[in-house]
């Protein structure tokens, strides 16, 4: 038996199943309060100018004819802002950026507020925003990643990741009779949540209310009151629903703070919600990469090395480099491995960690290169990644605490039909002419855990409240966690109550890394078996109850009702339980983290294979992906439906990665030149058919005491690669260059 | 200026005065009469997260000039259900894992109504997939919104067939 | 600023001569064509306006009105001869969009990529436009003159959109070539209208948006096309210097010049042959 586990998990009769979202009702009647639908009385409404250059500075704004403007109350400017009683530049909290809060009149990136308008009305406040007119003195831009100005990553913490050396690299380059050398581009992406990101703020003397959307409320908490030189406490977070996230709204951000330091400074709330083509600049993004790939392989096709070097663009005045090149380091079995990081310095703003940050981008050019280093071995690219199989981590040699990817490349080959897939690219058309080509890619996720509380209160009529600080931003958190949470204490569903989504609740932690059904899941489970072992010492002192005497034997609770563990004769009801004992209720308390000597012990990790087909008109170049079958082991889901869902959406951003999404800069001015939803482009329903998610059990001892691992990011690491590999079996073009354009094709 | 207007929004008549001509249907809902369900996403016309029903059409009610509207027929997805009874196309949305986060959602849905009567897309997902393109998910739930749609067209035509009969 | 509701053309007219007036039909690229540009001038609804609506047959052929919607462009009841008009009805942006965007509006915007323009130049249309006490009529080809610039002086409006007789047995075809398969500003998109003599072309119009700063007929490969059957039409070499010679594709973020001169030869044999062939109609 496992070591980690106190008490072994029963699989309730709640976990497990596909139950319909709890706050599906909400949402499909409109009554679900994401944080602009909020309009106290006597609101102001906030709209900023963003920065139309890149570089430089604000010479003049037309103040005068933006505070003439009928309605307009407030125009602040690096002029006339009140103080920050925080630092801009510091970084109050585990996961911060630098803000641009009108600190100067310089200018860092296209995108960046240089002014705040105030109006009684949106309308005016947006007019009033025009009427501003910016004039600048402009410098050139820097977009572009040149290698010549890459500078090696000082490893330290968030955005600054170390690289990775296991083996004899140069032996490992020495061994190898066939070897690639290949380089990936990917292009800088924002996340661009359907919920742009907003805020209401108001003031009662210091203590701060929010509304904001936020996937970590109590670090939000904060991260504001630093800004504003007022205890943590002060600050309460309002954030039941979330429009999405991504990765994006973790922290606190410059347009955010200067509406809350308006409100300070009227008196009255104020909302602010940017625009669509405010989404690009201050809120964070995935930064373009280059990625260098060499890989090596013996005689028998077994990985001598994986050499992988990422450069990465970050902003002029903060780090985030996206750790690109570790996403090869844990996944094949090669003689040696190594990945570095270096940087390059743009006009841009921050980027940020983005779904799968590091992952995504790094999957993407591993995955290619794993396919090409195939071809160059003349053997089918499943075949050659299954006689490189890791049995242990690579580099480190420690056990998975568990790992079912052979059973997901298994399953997901047999539903996709691999098997008859012609080695050579070029080989198939459908009935229209089209060309069609399958391509693979294995998918790997850390399964990281954050730190988290939970209480469960069991009531005098056996329901139950369980509460936590924790974030729905799609991914189901309000009937995931709400059936772990019922499991815990016994209970069916619908006689728990549960509250998340405020920050005055016990600390529901991040939600990030797909680490939150684990960890606030973790700890909800924890406070409900608190209660079951209160409520089992209370039945066992007591004389009247049949649990008397039960002593030492453990107990276990189902449907309302604790019981003695083999011995289902011997039970008591939890409201006869609490009303003998004249208990109104009962508290439990619980908290999950990482067990640090398992994560010192193991490899913590989810898997995937991904198939794909796509279809490539042979003239125009059009490619469309047809099919695509994911097969992804994640411990143990908790909820199929939903998760089934996260992976379908996962599998879908994949799609958006390999073909779709690219901000583009106007090279002259440093402007993003499609920065709204017209010219970003994101797949629409017509372009989604024939997606399947498969998901392979596995038990995991280790990974948690509930055996989650998290699916909220996994579906997209796989599918970039893929698709790319499809595509090139269908065409014979190597394409590396993300997202793949139909011009590349056609020029290829 | 001051204009005036008369919208019936979830059959109830609202005169309403508009100081601004600049104000858009959504904003409007938003802002002025406490009806923030419908959602905005792009204020371009390009995500369709503001879609209602007016005069039996979906639009974007982002691009839509409420002093356009005077003497229309709105309908908001907060005039969908009838009491406690869902319409058959939320129903279909729940059962069917149309959403995530649940942003998108009102205009998915209105877009749905939208879609099923205009009676050209039947239960056919292809038709269906071109219909509700108009509606972008970021969450990426095409492929449950697409059976919800095929779902709630099924149980309309049904219900309809049975009031016939 | 204040805002207009005119019930007549002629009050329009009137209205738009004295003051001066940002014009509003369908709305749908009021504010996204503004930008951040502030909004000073009044705004003149042409919504209550009824004779702008719908589509009539008239002696000489068939009269749209400026405020017909891309919607009801689609439900029509209209010979094979605007089938591509229908598919390009059908591609407006989003259904959402279709429901209130106007063929004027379309027209008047001039964006290169308005996806009505291309089958409107193969049909000949013609552009009915009014003044105080005047109306006068240009080709479509010469009303759009640039991006975002059309031959409309101070005061006048667009009243309808014309389009001359053709045999009720000519067909035509519309192609729109997007990286997205829907809600996409075109890369490129192909509208042809033919007259068939059996089953070769007796005469062809053939006209490319997204390809120019305004979109182009190509007489040249029209001239080409003549007496071919859908075979050979699919076997012809298609010369950019005499085929495609009114095409000045840019690079832009939608795709590069040298990617739109190859897809487009390849789109009007395309859609020329799916007029030919009937294509796939599925409205």
């Amino acid at each position: 038996m496992p070591d980690t586990l106190a008490h072994p998990v029963r699989f309730g009769s709640n976990a497990g199943q596909p139950v319909t979202r709890r706050d599906g009702i909400a949402k499909v009647t409109g009554t679900a309060t994401f944080t602009a639908d909020n309009s106290p009385e006597n609101l102001l409404h906030a709209v900023y100018v963003p920065a139309t250059i890149a570089r430089g500075r604000v010479t003049h704004l037309d103040v005068a004819a933006a505070e003439a403007h009928p309605g307009v109350t407030m125009v602040m400017t690096p002029g006339n802002r009140p103080a920050l009683q925080g630092d801009p530049s510091a970084k109050p909290t585990m996961f911060s950026f630098r803000i641009e809060v009108l600190q100067d009149d310089s200018v860092r990136y296209a995108g960046q507020p240089i002014a705040l308008v105030l109006g009684e009305t949106l309308e005016a406040a947006t007019e009033g925003a025009r009427l501003l007119n910016p004039r600048y003195a402009a410098e050139p831009a820097r977009t572009r990643i040149d290698d010549d100005e890459a500078a090696p990553v000082e490893p330290g913490g968030f955005g600054r990741p170390a690289g990775v050396e296991h083996g004899d690299v140069a032996a490992g380059h020495a061994a190898a009779t066939k070897a690639i050398d290949v380089t990936y581009e990917t292009s800088a992406q924002y996340h661009n949540a359907m919920e742009t990101h907003a805020v209401v703020a108001q003031w009662e003397g210091d203590k701060l209310s929010l509304d904001v959307p936020s996937q970590a409320l109590l670090m939000s908490c904060a991260g504001y009151a630093y800004f504003f030189g007022i205890p943590a406490e002060n600050v309460t977070i309002r954030a039941p629903y979330l429009g999405g996230g991504f990765g994006s709204k973790a922290i606190p951000t410059g347009p955010q703070v200067l509406a809350i330091l308006a409100a300070k400074e009227t008196g009255r709330p104020v909302k602010l919600m940017l625009t669509r083509q405010q989404m690009f600049g201050p809120v964070g993004h995935r930064g373009a990469t280059r990625q260098r790939l060499r890989l090596g392989i013996d005689d028998g096709a077994a990985l001598t090395v994986i050499d992988h070097e990422g450069l990465a663009a970050t902003s002029s005045f903060d780090d985030f480099v996206e750790p690109a090149a570790n996403a090869s380091q844990g996944l094949y079995a090669a003689g040696a491995l190594r990945s570095a990081h270096r940087a390059v310095r743009l006009d841009v703003g921050t980027p940020g960690p983005m779904r799968a940050p590091g992952e995504a981008s790094g999957s993407a050019a591993l995955e290619c290169a794993m396919d090409e280093m195939a071809e160059a071995a003349g053997i089918d690219p499943l075949e050659f990644r299954l006689r490189n199989y890791a049995e242990t981590e690579p580099g480190t040699g420690k056990p998975y605490s568990s790992k079912a990817l052979r059973e997901c490349y298994m399953q997901g080959a047999e539903r996709f039909g691999w098997s008859g897939r012609p080695l050579l690219p070029r080989q198939m058309k459908d009935e229209n002419g089209l060309l069609t080509g399958w391509g693979m890619g294995t998918a790997l996720f850390p399964c990281p855990m954050f730190a988290a509380d939970a209480r469960a209160t069991l009531r005098s009529d056996g329901s139950a409240l369980v509460e936590t600080s924790a974030i729905d931003m799609g991914q189901g958190a309000w009937t995931a966690l709400a059936q772990i949470a019922a499991d815990s204490l016994g209970l069916p569903l619908d006689m728990v109550e549960f509250r998340a989504g405020h920050s005055s609740l016990p600390d529901g932690g991040v939600a990030g890394g797909s680490g939150h059904t684990a960890t606030a899941g973790g700890a909800l489970h924890a406070a409900g078996g608190d209660v079951i072992r209160q409520l089992g010492e209370i039945a066992a002192a007591d004389p009247e109850s049949p649990l008397h005497g039960a002593g030492n034997a453990a107990f276990s609770a189902r449907d309302g009702r604790l019981y003695v563990d083999g011995d289902d004769s011997r039970s008591d009801s939890f409201a006869d339980i609490l009303a003998r004992a004249g208990s109104a209720e009962l508290v439990g308390n619980g908290s999950a983290s990482r067990a640090p000597e398992d994560a010192e012990k193991f490899s913590m990790h989810s898997h995937g294979a991904v198939f794909a087909e796509v279809k490539v008109d042979p003239d125009l170049c059009q490619v469309r992906v047809t099919r695509m079958v994911g097969a992804f082991a994640a411990g143990r889901i908790i909820n199929p439906k939903l998760a089934e869902s996260q992976l379908l959406g996962g599998m879908i951003w994949g799609i958006s990665f390999a073909l779709h999404e690219e901000a583009k800069h106007d090279p002259r001015t440093g402007r993003i030149v499609n920065a709204d939803f017209a010219g970003y482009h994101v797949p629409v329903n017509a372009d989604v058919t024939g997606l399947e998610v498969l998901t392979v059990h596995e038990d995991d001892p280790y990974v948690n005491a509930l055996g989650i691992k998290g699916v909220g990011e996994i579906g997209i690491v796989g599918s970039v690669g893929a698709i790319a590999n499809a595509i090139w079996h269908a065409t014979g073009h190597r394409i590396r260059r993300f997202p793949i354009r139909i011009e590349d094709l056609l020029t290829a | 200026m001051s204009l005036s207007i008369r919208l019936t929004i979830n059959g109830a008549p609202r005169d309403i005065a508009l100081e601004d001509a600049r104000v858009t249907l959504l904003d409007l809902l938003r802002e002025r009469l406490a009806l923030p369900g419908t959602k905005k996403g792009c204020d371009r016309g390009q995500c369709g997260a503001c879609t209602v029903i007016v005069n039996g059409k979906r639009v974007n009610s982002c691009l839509t000039l409420a002093a356009t509207l005077d003497g229309a027929q709105v309908t908001t997805i907060e005039g969908l259900a009838t009491g406690d009874r869902l319409h058959p196309v939320q129903e279909a949305f729940i059962e069917q894992d149309g959403f995530q986060c649940g942003y998108c959602t009102p205009g998915q849905i209105m877009s749905a109504v939208g879609l099923i009567a205009e009676g050209r897309a039947g239960d056919d997902p292809e038709r269906i997939r071109e219909g509700m393109s108009g509606n972008i998910c970021r969450c990426a739930a095409y492929h449950g919104i697409t059976l919800a749609v095929q779902e709630a067209t099924r149980r309309m035509a049904e219900a309809e067939k049975g009031d016939a009969a | 600023m204040s805002y207009l509701t005119p019930k007549s053309t002629e009050e329009a007219l009137a209205l738009l001569g004295q003051a001066g007036a940002d014009v509003l039909a369908g709305g749908t690229d009021f504010f996204p064509s503004r930008g951040t540009r502030p909004q000073t001038r009044s705004i003149l609804d042409l919504g209550q306006i009824d004779s702008l609506r719908g589509i009539e047959k008239t002696a000489r052929g068939w009269r749209i009105g400026a405020m017909t919607t891309w919607s009801q462009i689609q439900r029509a009841d209209l010979p094979p001869a605007f089938d591509a008009l229908k598919r390009a009805a059908r591609e407006v942006g989003s259904v959402q969009i279709q429901n209130r965007g106007t063929i004027a509006g379309n027209l008047c915007n001039a964006s290169p990529a308005a996806d009505g323009v291309p089958p409107l130049l193969a049909l000949n249309a013609e552009v009915e436009i009014g003044s105080p006490g005047a109306t006068r009529r240009v080709a479509l080809s010469d009303f759009v003159t640039g991006v975002r610039r059309v031959a409309l002086s101070p005061g006048e409006l667009v009243l309808a959109v014309h389009v001359p007789s053709l045999p009720d047995d000519a067909v035509s075809h519309f192609l729109k070539l997007g990286s997205r398969r829907y809600l996409v500003i075109s890369i490129a998109m192909t509208a042809a209208v033919l007259e068939l003599d059996g089953p070769r072309i007796a005469t062809a119009r053939v006209a490319v948006g997204a390809c120019s700063p305004v979109a182009q007929r190509l007489p040249g490969l029209e001239a080409a096309l003549v007496g071919l059957t859908a075979a050979e039409v699919a076997a012809l070499p298609v010369v950019p210097e005499t085929h495609l010679a009114p095409l000045a594709p840019i690079a832009d973020v939608r795709g590069s010049a040298a990617y739109r001169m190859r897809a487009v030869a390849d789109l009007c044999r395309r859609t020329v042959i799916a007029a030919m062939t009937g294509g796939t109609t599925d409205e």
